[in-house]
């Protein structure tokens, strides 16, 4: 039997020691995190679900005809589920809208419904929003307020038109009753024109659903969180061992593969154990994502060997990281450090696609962004070669530069 | 001669650590080379257990050159640095399994070796438990695996007590008298009585020194 081998084996002794200890650590992050997962995307969902545009209606609000029509937007309109109307005073609505409870502010002018029954249109709404509000949804705000007039002036032409048609042809006996029918068929047609339209949510990466993302990044950040138990077992303090490895016929390449392969059974046993919860919770359907919808736990065990992959190379950056520290303090912080900073500029937490454009790139190129694409294009059962070639070749780099950290620690002693 | 180093030399960054360090040892003999701290003690024992590599020399046994072929110096030569290179996490039993099957070890522990260095009262204890000389103990068995012919220990007494201390003398006399060669970098005096020549490491040059049993004169050595 090789040296590298028996090394290998009398490592995985070693780690398998504090297996339990890490086990216990790993489940109690595990039960957190899945906590959080859950609260969070559950919260997340239901707010987003829930969400309203609170827009502050302020001005001129003495026409009863206005206020029929903000009321009849807040209780029949299909946009009562998107946008919350709330008239108020301007003092009341300046207040509101500093301290970040409106997204908006409607201004209507003095004299703006007198103007728009004589015909005259010359007075403007103003729709006020923030500096840092431009968005998608000030965009259909603006939309909607343009949409808004267009219907008022064009509707106006068609009862001032049909008005002008009854009185030369002498129906005054007809003629409330007509402008009423009207009105009435003008504002069914406003009211029905969700029918012309179907939205489809498309996800929002990789063509994920927001939990499938969700569950994808933060399964990814616990197996960052993993190796960080493991810091006073791989970070190197002295190299007295390594040389002794060394003089005995074992070099660098042979001490890095006996202790790697180690600390990846390790590792693998951790995500195994990780999974069995996991497994319970889809079986049960406590727990889903949409890209697994009525397929119990099956999925999972598909995605358990993809999931390898990730965690080879995961193990290895980590590993890599305890080969370059020298105090278990350092490693943990070091390891915690990266852990977080690039599994956000990944995405773990928050969507990359929100990040201005220099991160996502950043973000993608990371090992963790190569990662999160593997695993989502795994979740979505989509190809991901370019992303898995990325997840190996990390994994190839981080493997030969602990070789080659480990051979100048040797021979510096 | 059975050994010898011929115009070793090593430099770091310009800096000559080991200047032409030529010497010869015979069979059953042991040498002790004395220095201050950063003499470069360590780096020679290191090169000669293949763990640096010299700039140049020769490291001559039996007529072969093993820094040419530093493969061929793991069965020949045995090398126990100044920390111990041991698994912390793991028993004696586990981390001497590393280096002997189990037969071999069984038959070591009855009467070979590690019996004379007493390993067997600490077999099952976890190195994290250990004392200083049970740990060194236990390098040294880890290194004699294969009954070396050159022993290569640096400091290997170095804060022990007494009982570990004449351990690990007993030990090396009967390697010594087994015909093997023991090369030892040392600060300690009673490490000096086992040496049959004593050299001392200064500014990277070997010099060789009769130790009469003047501390004070040797301290002006170095």
């Amino acid at each position: 039997m090789s040296r590298s081998f028996k090394y290998f084996e009398v490592q995985l002794k070693r780690v398998m020691k504090t297996f339990p200890r890490q086990m216990i650590v790993n489940l109690l992050v595990c039960l957190c995190v899945g906590v959080l997962m859950v609260v969070f995307i559950r919260d997340g969902l239901s707010a987003q679900d829930g969400q309203k545009y609170r827009i502050g209606v302020v001005g001129d609000m003495s026409d009863s005809y206005l206020g029929f029509g903000i009321t009849a937007l807040q209780s029949i309109d299909d946009s009562r589920f998107m946008i919350e109307l709330v008239t108020m005073t301007r003092e009341e609505a300046r207040t509101a809208f500093e301290k970040g409870e409106l997204y908006a502010i409607v201004q209507i002018p003095e004299g703006m419904m007198e103007a728009i029954e004589s015909g005259a249109n010359d007075k403007r709404i103003s729709y006020i929003a923030a500096e840092g509000q431009k968005g998608i949804g000030t965009m259909v705000m603006g939309q909607i307020v343009d949409v808004a007039s267009t219907l008022v002036t064009r509707s106006q032409s068609a009862v001032f038109g049909m008005q002008s048609i009854m009185l030369e042809h002498g129906m005054q006996e007809e003629f409330w009753e007509a402008t009423n029918a009207l009105n009435l068929l003008l504002i069914e047609l406003v009211v029905n024109r969700s029918g012309l339209y179907d939205v489809e949510v498309l996800g929002i990466a990789n063509g994920l659903s927001i939990e499938g993302y969700y569950f994808c990044g933060i399964l990814l950040f616990l197996l960052l969180l993993a190796g960080i138990n493991n810091s006073p077992l791989f970070t190197r303090r002295q190299t007295d061992m390594p040389r002794f490895m060394q003089s005995r016929g074992v070099g660098a390449a042979g001490q890095v593969a006996g202790e790697y392969l180690a600390y990846l059974c390790l590792m693998i046993l951790c995500v195994v154990v990780i999974f069995i919860p996991l497994y319970l919770c889809l079986e049960r359907e406590w727990f889903t994502i949409p890209e697994w919808e009525g397929m119990g736990a099956e999925p999972l065990t598909q995605f358990l060997p993809a999931l390898l992959p990730v965690t080879a190379m995961f193990a290895a950056l980590q590993f890599l990281l305890y080969e370059i520290m020298a105090g278990v303090v350092s490693g943990i912080l070091l390891q915690f450090l990266c852990g977080i900073g690039m599994g956000y500029l990944s995405g773990f937490f928050y969507p990359a696609a929100f990040f201005p454009d220099i991160m996502q790139r950043l973000g993608r190129i990371m090992p963790t962004g190569a990662a999160l694409r593997y695993v989502n294009g795994s979740v979505a059962k989509e190809e991901s070669g370019m992303a898995g070639f990325g997840v190996l070749l990390y994994l190839a780099v981080f493997l030969v530069l602990s070789v080659y950290v480990r051979r100048s620690r040797i021979r510096r002693g | 001669m059975e050994m010898e180093l011929a115009g070793i030399r090593k430099s770091y960054k310009k800096k000559n650590v080991l200047v032409n360090i030529s010497l010869s040892i015979g069979k059953g003999n042991c040498v002790g080379i004395l220095g201050g701290n950063g003499s470069g003690k360590s780096t020679l024992l290191s090169i000669l257990a293949g763990v640096q590599k010299a700039d140049g020399g020769a490291f001559i046994y039996q007529g072969e050159d093993l820094l040419q072929n530093s493969s061929k110096i793991p069965p020949v030569l045995g090398y126990v640095p100044q920390g111990n290179p041991l698994i912390e996490e793991l028993n004696a039993w586990d981390n001497l399994r590393m280096w002997y099957d189990r037969a071999t070890l069984l038959q070591e522990l009855e009467q070979g070796a590690l019996a004379m260095l007493g390993i067997n009262s600490f077999l099952k204890t976890p190195v994290h438990k250990m004392s200083g000389g049970m740990k060194k103990r236990l390098s040294i068995a880890c290194a004699v695996v294969a009954r070396p012919k050159i022993l290569v220990l640096d400091e290997p007494s170095a804060a022990l007590d007494l009982v570990c201390k004449e351990n690990i003398y007993r030990y090396l006399e009967r390697y010594k008298a087994e015909g093997g060669i023991v090369l030892l970098a040392t600060h300690d005096m009673q490490e000096l009585e086992l040496c049959e020549q004593c050299y001392i490491l200064k500014e990277g040059v070997l010099e060789a020194y009769q130790y009469d049993g003047d501390l004070h004169h040797l301290a002006g050595k170095l």
